[in-house]
């Protein structure tokens, strides 16, 4: 039932339940050739193609993501990004001058920066989840002021105040809340996700980091002859030597395959346990080992090259997370049409345009 | 009207997932028709100037879409829509001719470079220029509480100590015919040193040690004055400011949006940039100290002694930071090193000494 990128698949009369992979067609080289003219036309154009040129990535990036065959569309228009960015520049210049001058004023803006947070957050996700249709259908998001203030600020202090004890649970919450306030034509995501596989994720994490603690003390111990007589277990800075400097290098490796271990597992947890009821359910199959490679592979890339690869690794990345990712779509699926754009406001819209504040799901 | 079709592909209604196998004609006439492929029936008929075709991107199709915004998907990726190759993007041209894309790469940071060396500052100093006075002292107020707060303590020079510096300041000033009230002088204790330092506002600063550095020789602390008003002159401190803000602007208007080499050029670019601006900046504060020494008929070598004597004064205490200091002063007279933001001293006393003499 797959086939490549040049030849999609299209079963139009559907009416069944069917369970299909995420592809993901983009190409290394191709994306690029796109990635660097995006660069350079952003660098000559003193960043005022920068709009352009994230329309474009989008497109390409959404467009060579299939799903049964249909495309992701993504249907922002330069003009409106270019009007948030120029809005946000000249505030930012406005903030620049005056905190150089006068600190009481600077103050205040942070405040009212700060105040006006949550309201950039919900226009800018609105903004981007407006822009993505699949099947011609858009995407939505809706939240109100306060319960993004409370997610954002509130639940991130209890996390502080129980030294961390309670992050795992304000993370799942935050999740949660940011999932369920998506929609797609009309229909609200329902995220069944528990803080348990939160916790469950962080303890793994400890204990790998633990299992790897005793293995570079066993190491280094293991070096030292401990002299007859002595009680001491006094190290010799001369035999721990060659375990220091192997040590940032094993740091570098772990620091991946930690990140790997949390993400990959929520990942996992979040898709297996979301859904839009009676239209879709998601999976994810992310292998921990792989994943841990990828990122691991990519930063080395990065390193290498220095940042050069980004669009390879990027590349890699969408590839590895496509293939993991499956989703069951129902038959309501193929009947459904789009109601948001009755109850949208031209008003909502275009606050929506003014700020694009990217701020990703995952 | 080039005639072109059938071409297969779905059509995709309206805010509906509803789709059908199609294809699409456009007759010579100029209409657009659209035929199921199932049961061959008319599913659309709509004239060209109706439609339009989505972007091209590089291995998807291009959707034919119409004024309801319901779009036709060709199922060949490849496929091209009549009178498409007349309208090329420059972006899709670039991507496809890779010596035009070599040629832009070699050309850019040449452009990058004119921008952040040339551009950018002959504008925000123009911008500075134009910033009324107002604030400047507002600047200069806020910098010297902020230095009062934290770095600097009150003088501990008696009033007679203080009292002839003053006196050949306001001989100085009125020599060179400005207002005194303008350039009031305070005197300041910190632990960095030998020093002076001018704010926006006009005032100026003297630390105790660089007082007591050039008791015996207050000539060269005329020359370090001369120096500083140099800085107040050039609006420096103004300028500084807008410089910063103009570059941190470009670059984030330039590299914003790129992901993966943005951050690493952001960061390196703007300190870069800002130690060059400083050094160019105490280059015009000298030239205007030797050419202000020139016009008081005094020699050149007047400011040289004072370089050197500074120089010499910040290595005895770079070598007392060797010997006995903690770790923490040591941290905090390399962090304040006077050197470092100012350009190689003993070049700068070399100009002092061949500017030319009075005759």
């Amino acid at each position: 039932m797959t086939a490549p990128g040049s030849s999609p698949l299209f079963s139009v009369s559907h009416g069944h339940k069917r369970t299909h992979a995420v592809q993901f067609s983009g190409g290394k080289l191709q994306y690029f050739r796109l990635w660097l003219v995006n660069m350079l036309l952003s660098i000559i154009t003193l960043g005022i193609y920068s709009a352009w040129a994230k329309v474009r990535n989008n497109q390409y990036l959404y467009g060579h993501t299939q799903l049964e065959g249909y495309r992701l569309q993504y249907l922002a228009r330069p003009g409106q990004i270019l009007r948030g960015r120029l809005l946000a520049l000249l505030i930012f210049a406005a903030y620049a001058v005056i905190s150089g001058l006068n600190p009481t004023l600077s103050a205040v803006m942070t405040l009212l920066f700060l105040l006006a947070m949550p309201w950039l957050i919900i226009q800018g996700l609105k903004f981007t989840l407006r822009n993505t249709a699949y099947r011609n259908i858009r995407f939505s998001f809706q939240a109100s002021y306060l319960s993004v203030l409370g997610h954002f600020l509130l639940l991130p202090l209890i996390g502080v105040f129980t030294l961390g004890l309670a992050m795992p649970w304000v993370v799942q919450r935050v999740q949660k809340f940011l999932y369920e306030s998506a929609g797609y034509g009309g229909h609200r995501f329902a995220l069944r996700s528990s803080a348990i596989e939160y916790y469950e994720a962080v303890l793994v994490c400890i204990a790998v980091i633990a299992f790897f603690a005793v293995i570079a003390v066993g190491l280094a111990t293991g070096l030292t002859p401990v002299s007859p007589g002595s009680v001491s277990s006094h190290l010799d800075p001369q035999q721990l030597r060659p375990v220091i400097a192997v040590l940032p290098f094993a740091f570098f490796i772990l620091s991946y395959l930690i990140a790997a271990i949390y993400l990959g597992m929520i990942r996992n947890h979040i898709f297996n346990r979301l859904q839009i009821p009676g239209l879709m359910r998601f999976h994810s199959s992310l292998k921990i080992l792989p994943f841990a490679w990828l990122m691991l592979s990519n930063a080395l890339l990065l390193i290498i090259t220095l940042g050069l690869a980004f669009p390879v690794t990027r590349i890699r990345k969408y590839h590895f997370l496509a293939a993991a990712t499956q989703v069951t779509l129902e038959p309501a699926i193929d009947r459904l049409t789009d109601t948001v754009d009755e109850q949208h406001s031209a008003f909502g819209e275009e606050a929506a345009g003014l700020f694009d504040v990217d701020l990703s799901l995952t | 009207m080039t005639a072109c079709g059938p071409v297969k592909g779905i059509w995709q209604l309206a805010r509906s997932a509803q789709v059908y196998k199609a294809s699409v004609t456009i007759s010579a006439q100029g209409m657009v028709q659209i035929h199921s492929e199932d049961d061959g029936s008319l599913l659309q008929e709509t004239p060209f100037a109706a439609v339009s075709y989505g972007d091209v991107i590089p291995g998807l199709p291009v959707d034919l879409v119409f004024a309801d915004s319901s779009r036709f998907i060709p199922l060949d990726s490849r496929f091209r829509w009549p009178g498409m190759s007349a309208r090329r993007t420059l972006p899709a041209w670039l991507e496809e001719h890779w010596l035009a894309l070599f040629a832009a790469v070699l050309l850019v940071p040449a452009f990058v470079w004119l921008m952040v060396t040339r551009v950018v500052p002959a504008g925000a100093d123009l911008a500075a220029v134009w910033l009324p006075d107002s604030v400047g002292e507002e600047l200069g107020q806020q910098s010297l509480t902020l230095l009062d707060a934290s770095y600097m303590t009150p003088s501990a020079l008696t009033g007679e100590q203080q009292q002839p510096i003053r006196q050949r300041w306001q001989q100085l000033l009125a020599q060179l015919q400005l207002n005194s009230d303008d350039y009031p002088l305070h005197f300041r204790r910190w632990n960095y040193g030998a020093n002076a330092m001018a704010l926006a506002d006009g005032t100026i600063i003297l630390t105790d040690d660089i007082v007591q550095l050039m008791a015996r020789h207050p000539q060269q602390l005329d020359a370090v004055l001369l120096h500083e008003l140099g800085h107040v002159e050039h609006k420096h401190g103004l300028k500084t400011l807008s410089r910063a803000t103009a570059m941190s602007m470009l670059f984030a208007m330039m590299f914003g949006d790129i992901e993966g080499a943005g951050e690493m050029v952001l960061g390196l670019g703007t300190s870069f940039m800002q130690s060059a601006f400083s050094r160019d900046m105490e280059h015009e504060a000298d030239h205007y100290a030797l050419l202000s020494l020139q016009r008081l008929q005094r020699p050149g070598s007047d400011f040289a002694d004072a370089l050197l004597a500074l120089q010499s004064s910040h290595e005895t205490a770079v070598q007392e930071c060797r010997g006995e200091r903690s770790a923490e002063e040591k941290r905090a007279a390399g962090l304040f090193d006077y050197l470092r933001t100012h350009p190689d001293t003993s070049e700068r006393i070399r100009i002092a000494r061949n500017f030319s003499v009075p005759e």
